[in-house]
């Protein structure tokens, strides 16, 4: 591309460019205006020699005219050495038009052409300052992806502009070049900074501490630039009136285009700041963020697809290379169309299908999940219950669909076409294949059979035959070897799972055995933390201990966590965050092994998940006390704790989140060489207190590891 | 999109503030963009990894949490499913839509319930066992599955080394 090879050549810097500029257009002025006096003096004069001390009066008699104001001193010198040669070398004997100064001034301005060159580049040397202006103004520092946007989007235009005036037009005089290059120049330049505030409206959509007068100033430069298209527009119907519909035609739609991304940003940016101001959910903010990108993206390649159809058509210029470099851009014009009018169409179809299969959760429904929607974590005023009866909102589940047709929390496949249910299909493919009936039986078959993918496992070991594993969901097609396996096998496998895992519930690993039927891949599941054993047994348990060796604190937590209690509260059920980190200490304290992952855990059936759901708020909140009760456990040695403990609060300030969560990075770092250093004095052998906390969980650790390295084993046999 | 994404990012960041998980530490490197964070994660205890703090980089596309944010560890890191650019190869960073490895289920890959926090606890769970079906990094799992006592000695040089000693 030209890009590539213009990047290499060594560009002036802007002060040298500007510089030289204000040289040039300086020498110009100096030239036309000793043109004009020798003109109108004496045109027979034949002394056109003029000496340096002439010169450098008139130059600083005429500096009033230069535009720039950063006119220097050593300028007017170096002007009067161009001049000079010039003016000796060329001798000025042409009549003059007009009588009076300026008319003549003009005139010879822009009939000389080296002087109209140097208008033109002082022109394009404004432009640069305008923009550099303006990005010092709004933009401040650019990033480096908006540059190399801008830069792609630059040789962009101007690669296409190119043809565009030469090939496609096809002008003749320098005149056309001209005007054609000045309206390009017009465009290029709005659509660069079009682009630009794109860039940096997204940027500043990643950052909740914007502030506000950023905003203001970005939406002020955007209106300007939609001031200026609208401009553009009028000058296209000018020169329509003068030049004929053609070209109105070819100069509108670029103003179209402008016009319409301008808008678009415009739009995107009102939405976003009336989503940021709003302190609840915004349900229907995507569904109007949706239809603008639509409306927007199609009404721009349509008008693009018909500029370049115009320009095919018109210009007469098939069999050139013109006309395959517009040919080529019709064809990805005419796909990229193609495409979002598929993905327009898939939308449709998830929104259809959602609204067919999936109801609005009742009042009884959000009540008892008294909950977030688990993909925003935003609270749910109305939200959609999916078969499985995980509740979303409308507008997160519909995004979730567009791209994947499971549930996701439980994993329940939504599609139903079975045998599509290779994972590896297109996205967009199986997220289009929804359908009422075959979800609703699977919705059924759920209770006793599978309907996952989860039988990928087996290929796990032949991961080379890929296409192994799609049909285990015929489970539910086969009632009669489904009880059989029941009966007989299921029986021994429990056993065999049991012996590892004696405190694992009996019930969860049987549900597991049911989907799975292979004892090693429920063990994998249970040491992978898949498997969700019922939480309450154990903790209910485990309560019971706690209460006995500990009768005399009643409820540390309400003093010393009322944060941590507040958040486990907040989500009770599959994202419950709260909980996870402290189930790997519930876990270790009480003999099993627990779960760190609840949500992992929910394909098993909807019993358990719910069970969970129901009972789980107290008693997480019962787990806390664990947390605390043994705070000095692990000493000096190992300070984990004492780092939790610092993670109490969360500033309202950013540069305070800041400044703390680096306090806090600095602190965990300095605590592990502490410990390491520590250990590794004392050659392995940790301080007698410590040991002597670390005795009771030592031993769970131990067994437990062996356990991990008996399945280690075992995994390697068999592969 | 993004604005849902910044909000979930926040509560996210928050929760992480307030109940750090035992030696996590994450958050955005600058709040000027909530889409880049760092997290140190110190290597579970009683591991090979045990008491070394890894920095890695968490970079979040514009519509999380539809799709999964990718991770990289920033330091040193010799691990059979880390790849040698520090890439983390682990299931649950993978859309559900590809599989790299062909073999994953999907129940094991992204979906928006899953979390920061769920993403760093799996990594440490990988650190402490490594997971040598799916290597990334082909030489540390070889080294893995034959000649434990060198990677250990890696392990341990690792961990001296992430903490600047």
């Amino acid at each position: 591309m030209p890009a590539v090879l213009l990047e290499r050549l060594p560009l002036p810097s802007l002060q040298t460019y500007v510089t030289l500029s204000v040289i040039f257009l300086a020498s110009s002025l100096l030239y036309t205006h000793h043109t004009v006096i020798t003109g109108q003096t004496a045109v027979t004069l034949q002394d056109a020699v003029v000496t340096t001390t002439q010169i450098e009066e008139q130059s600083s008699s005429l500096r009033g005219w230069i535009p720039e104001p950063e006119i220097k001193e050593p300028v007017a010198g170096e002007d009067a050495d161009i001049y000079e040669s010039l003016g000796i070398q060329e001798p000025i004997n042409m009549t003059l038009p007009y009588d009076n100064y300026q008319e003549n001034f003009l005139w010879v301005l822009f009939t000389e052409a080296w002087c109209v060159w140097t208008i033109v580049n002082t022109v394009y040397c404004l432009l640069i300052l305008l923009g550099k202006l303006i990005q010092a103004l709004i933009f401040g520092e650019l990033r480096v992806s908006e540059q190399q946007h801008l830069k792609d989007k630059f040789w962009n235009f101007v690669f296409y502009k190119f043809i565009f005036i030469f090939g496609v037009m096809n002008v003749q005089t320098m005149e056309e070049v001209v005007l054609w290059v000045a309206w390009f120049t017009c465009l290029g330049f709005l659509h660069l900074l079009v682009q630009l505030c794109k860039d940096r409206f997204e940027y500043l959509s990643f950052s909740p501490t914007t502030p506000r007068s950023a905003h203001a100033k970005l939406l002020g430069l955007l209106l300007v630039l939609m001031g200026c298209s609208a401009t553009l527009l009028g000058v296209c119907v000018a020169a329509g009136f003068k030049f004929g519909l053609t070209i109105f035609a070819f100069m509108a739609a670029e103003c179209v285009l402008l016009g319409l991304k301008t808008v678009y940003v415009i739009v995107r940016y009102l939405i976003h700041l009336w989503d940021l101001s709003l302190e609840s959910v915004w349900e229907n903010r995507s569904v109007y963020v949706y239809y603008s990108e639509l409306i927007f993206e199609l009404s721009s390649l349509s008008v693009d697809f018909g500029h370049h159809l115009h320009m095919l058509l018109w210009g007469n210029i098939f069999l050139s290379m013109a006309s395959l470099v517009i040919c080529m851009q019709l064809r990805y014009l005419f796909y990229e169309f193609q495409r979002r009018i598929k993905r327009h169409k898939n939308y449709r179809q998830v929104v259809k299908n959602m609204q067919a299969r999936f109801p609005m959760a009742t009042q009884e429904d959000l009540e008892l999940n008294a909950d977030e929607c688990a993909i925003c974590w935003e609270s749910m005023e109305a939200a959609r219950k999916l078969p499985c009866g995980h509740l979303f909102h409308n507008s997160c589940l519909r995004s979730w669909l567009e791209q994947d047709t499971s549930c996701p929390t439980c994993r329940m496949t939504l599609s139903e076409r079975t045998g599509d249910q290779n994972p590896r299909a297109d996205r967009t493919e199986a997220a289009g294949a929804t359908n009422v009936n075959l979800a609703e039986a699977a919705a059924a078959a759920n209770q006793g059979t599978t309907n996952h993918f989860f039988h990928f496992d087996g290929s796990r070991y032949v991961s080379w035959l890929p296409s192994f594993s799609v049909e285990v969901t015929h489970t539910s097609l086969m009632p009669g070897q489904q009880l059989r396996i029941q009966t007989s096998q299921l029986d021994s496998m429990l056993r065999q799972v049991q012996m590892m895992f004696p405190n694992f519930p009996s019930q969860v690993i049987l549900d597991d055995l049911r989907q799975t039927r292979s004892v090693e891949v429920t063990i994998d599941n249970i040491l992978e933390n898949r498997l969700q054993p019922s939480r309450t047994i154990d903790l209910a348990a485990y309560r019971e201990d706690y209460w006995e060796n500990n009768p005399n604190s009643p409820h540390p937590q309400q003093q010393q966590e009322p944060q941590s209690q507040q958040e486990v509260t907040r989500l009770p059920t599959e994202a419950s965050h709260g909980t996870d980190q402290m189930a790997p200490q519930a876990a270790t304290d009480s003999n099993n092994f627990e779960v760190r992952e609840p949500t992992e855990g929910s394909q098993l059936s909807d019993a358990v998940s719910s069970f969970t759901t129901t009972s789980q708020p107290f008693q997480s909140q019962q787990l806390v006390p664990v947390e605390e009760a043994s705070p000095s456990r692990d000493g000096a040695v190992g300070g984990e704790h004492q780092i939790q403990a610092q993670g109490g609060r969360f500033s309202k300030s950013a540069s305070e989140r800041m400044s703390m969560l680096e306090q806090r990075k600095n602190a965990l770092l300095e605590q592990a060489r502490r410990r390491y250093l520590a250990r590794h004095s004392e050659a392995g052998g940790d301080g007698p207190s410590s040991a002597a906390g670390h005795q009771s969980s030592d031993d769970d650790r131990v067994r437990r590891r062996e356990v991990v390295l008996q399945a280690t084993q075992r995994r390697l046999n068999n592969s | 999109m993004a604005g849902s994404a910044l909000k979930r990012l926040m509560a996210e960041y928050k929760q992480l503030t307030l109940n750090p998980p035992e030696g996590i530490i994450a958050g955005p490197i600058n709040e000027d963009n909530f889409f880049e964070w760092e997290a140190l994660i110190m290597g579970p205890k009683d591991t090979l990894f045990d008491g070394g703090v890894f920095p890695a980089r968490l970079t979040f596309p514009s519509d999380y949490p539809l799709s999964p944010p990718k991770m990289r560890f920033t330091c040193e890191l010799f691990h059979p499913n880390i790849y040698p650019d520090g890439r983390v190869c682990i299931s649950i960073l993978h859309a559900p839509g590809d599989d790299p490895m062909g073999y994953e289920t999907s129940a094991e890959r992204w979906s928006p319930v899953q979390s920061v926090e769920k993403i760093l606890l799996s990594v440490v769970s990988m650190l402490a066992e490594p997971n040598d079906e799916s290597a990334a990094n082909v030489d540390a799992a070889k080294k893995w599955r034959e000649d434990r006592k060198q990677f250990e000695e890696i392990a341990k040089a690792t961990v001296r080394k992430s903490l600047g000693l």
